[in-house]
């Protein structure tokens, strides 16, 4: 059963865009899509709900949120890579102090820790992502949820 | 195509002499007689490059790994007043010259936007490094080509604002020769410019900034102002490119020379001979086929320093240790082989598809990196859902590099051609 719901907003934004943050709640979203000069769908599944928020440079970002209103996962694509800082909240501390601890010119970025999964990729103009916690998936989903 | 060039063969003898005599004054000397395209001067096209252990910091190379390097002559346009920069990257990944401005010791002026303020440019790279700086224009010299004022990033230099939150996105700066393990990158890839169309356009992502006192916002930025592949702008051998490494062993080795030979069949050392090219998406994009599923995020990139693809899952391949120094790599005990089928529509125009089976080897990465030599043809890394063809791809191949929008036997680029 998926219900869709289609909100447009066009406001002159001056703002940095912002995003709810991973782990945190999902309240802010609606926020975060008006600063974000956005366009948002919301896909609600039995499990979860999917808060799309796309630009109309290409950029997409989903947030997947818990019944409880928690951000459990977020997934990117686009020309620039989105503010970590912002999306991941307090796990980008984690997930910057994993990967800088490596060879340069990686070009990517995989961090597998007991409970926060970064995985980071593509090139200029095209970049693709997804992070996730793996203690908040709800029951009876996986990470394949989040792409 | 055929005829063409034999007749320019034969005009280019005549062309030289004109071209050397207007040498120095920067005169282009152009025809206009009778509709037929005036043919080149013959100049040298051929650039060395090298894999080594990179550039020097107080008298001693930094130590790096499967990067691939060229020296890049930049002067002041139109001016004598030149310089050159050894260790810049050669990166098919990416669109764009960009010269640390630690390396940089001519004045050169800022580019300024209508309204007088400074335009910044940011790049960023999916493991969340970044360089963010001015643009200023330089003529290019490599081999003895000639891109005249190109607009180039100056990267990080200390009289420039400091990169706004959404070019730095929650990363890292890579804008020393440490932190880069180079002193610039040269953007020899599939694309024109850096940025567009996306750039060009009412709504633009975090790629250009004007920077007014009160701060940094993204801005568009006509075509011609934005970064742009030196290649394309040069005055002849511009439809392209090819870059040739020779194979090395499995355990690799200390250096590699090879060579980045300008244009695609504009001269006899440059055809396509038997290399089959491959048309790639609007974001640069092919397909990879590996054990049977594909993967449509595949690229070939230079400025990769191995081959980044997939999981542990997938290929079977034990990641290194997480806590180790080749984290994010693939650690085997013994190299492993592997075959993935790359494949593109034809950029010929019939749209037939054209396919080529790639075999590969994967070492153990924390073998390779800890031995002295620093040019692997099997180091590896995961990128889960993704293939990346990084440097090691280069080795034992000539590879040819098609630009947007320009012509050659093979068609019209952007594709790729082995």
């Amino acid at each position: 059963m998926t219900k869709t719901f289609l909100i447009l907003a066009a406001l002159a934004a001056t703002a940095m865009p912002g995003w709810a943050v991973l782990g945190g709640s999902a309240e802010s979203v609606v926020t975060d899509q008006l600063k974000f000069q956005a366009k948002r769908s919301v896909v609600e599944t039995q499990e979860y709900t999917i808060h799309e928020i796309s630009r109309d440079d290409g950029t997409l970002i989903r947030e997947y949120v818990t019944p409880a209103g928690k951000v459990f996962g977020v997934s990117w694509s686009g020309p620039v890579l989105p503010d970590l800082a912002q999306l991941l909240g307090p796990y980008n501390s984690e997930f910057q102090a994993t990967v800088h601890a490596k060879a340069r010119h990686r070009r990517t970025a995989e961090v597998a820790n007991p409970d926060l999964v970064v995985e980071s990729g593509g090139h200029m103009r095209a970049f693709v992502g997804r992070a996730y916690l793996k203690s908040m998936l709800p029951s009876g989903v996986t990470q394949e949820a989040v792409k | 195509m055929r005829r063409a060039a034999r007749r320019g063969l034969a005009a280019a003898v005549t062309v030289l002499s004109v071209s050397l005599a207007a040498c120095g004054g920067g005169a282009a000397s152009t025809s206009s007689s009778g509709g037929t395209t005036p043919s080149p001067p013959v100049v040298n096209n051929v650039q060395p490059i090298v894999v080594d252990s990179g550039p020097s910091l107080n008298g001693q190379p930094i130590g790096t790994n499967d990067e691939l390097f060229t020296t890049v002559t930049i002067c002041v346009p139109g001016t004598t007043t030149c310089q050159n920069i050894d260790h810049v990257l050669v990166d098919t990944g990416s669109s764009g010259l960009r010269i640390l401005s630690s390396q940089i010791t001519m004045t050169l002026p800022y580019t300024t936007d209508a309204g007088n303020n400074l335009i910044g440019n940011c790049v960023q790279y999916a493991d969340t490094t970044y360089q963010w700086g001015p643009l200023a224009k330089v003529d290019v010299r490599m081999a003895n080509e000639v891109a005249g004022s190109v607009p180039i990033q100056i990267v990080g230099p200390s009289n420039f604002v400091a990169a706004p939150a959404a070019c730095s996105a929650g990363g890292t700066a890579a804008q020393t020769v440490l932190e880069l393990g180079a002193n610039g990158i040269l953007g020899v890839g599939l694309f024109r410019q850096d940025c567009r169309p996306a750039c060009a356009s009412s709504s633009p992502p975090s790629v250009y900034f004007s920077c007014p006192a009160a701060g940094c916002t993204p801005t568009s930025i006509a075509l011609t102002a934005q970064l742009q592949n030196p290649v394309w702008m040069f005055a002849q051998d511009n439809n392209g490119l090819a870059i040739t490494l020779p194979q090395i062993g499995p355990t690799g080795a200390v250096s590699v020379t090879g060579s980045m030979i300008f244009g695609i069949g504009t001269q006899s050392n440059n055809g396509l001979n038997s290399a089959q090219a491959q048309a790639v998406n609007s974001l640069g994009n092919f397909t990879t086929t590996f054990n049977g599923v594909p993967y449509s995020n595949s690229y070939i990139d230079s400025g990769s320093s191995g081959f980044f693809f997939l999981d542990s899952t997938a290929t079977g391949l034990p990641d290194c240790t997480s806590t180790s120094i080749v984290a994010g790599f693939y650690c085997p005990a013994s190299p492993l082989n592997f075959t993935a089928i790359t494949s593109g529509p034809n950029p010929n125009g019939s749209k037939t598809t054209v396919s080529a089976n790639i075999a590969f080897s994967i070492g153990n990465a924390l073998t390779l990196i800890e031995s002295p030599n620093t040019a692997f043809n099997n180091l590896g890394g995961s990128s889960s859902g993704v293939f990346d063809w990084g440097l090691p791809f280069f080795f034992g191949r000539t590879v040819f590099i098609g630009v947007e929008s320009q012509s050659s036997a093979a068609g019209i680029g952007p594709y790729w051609a082995y």
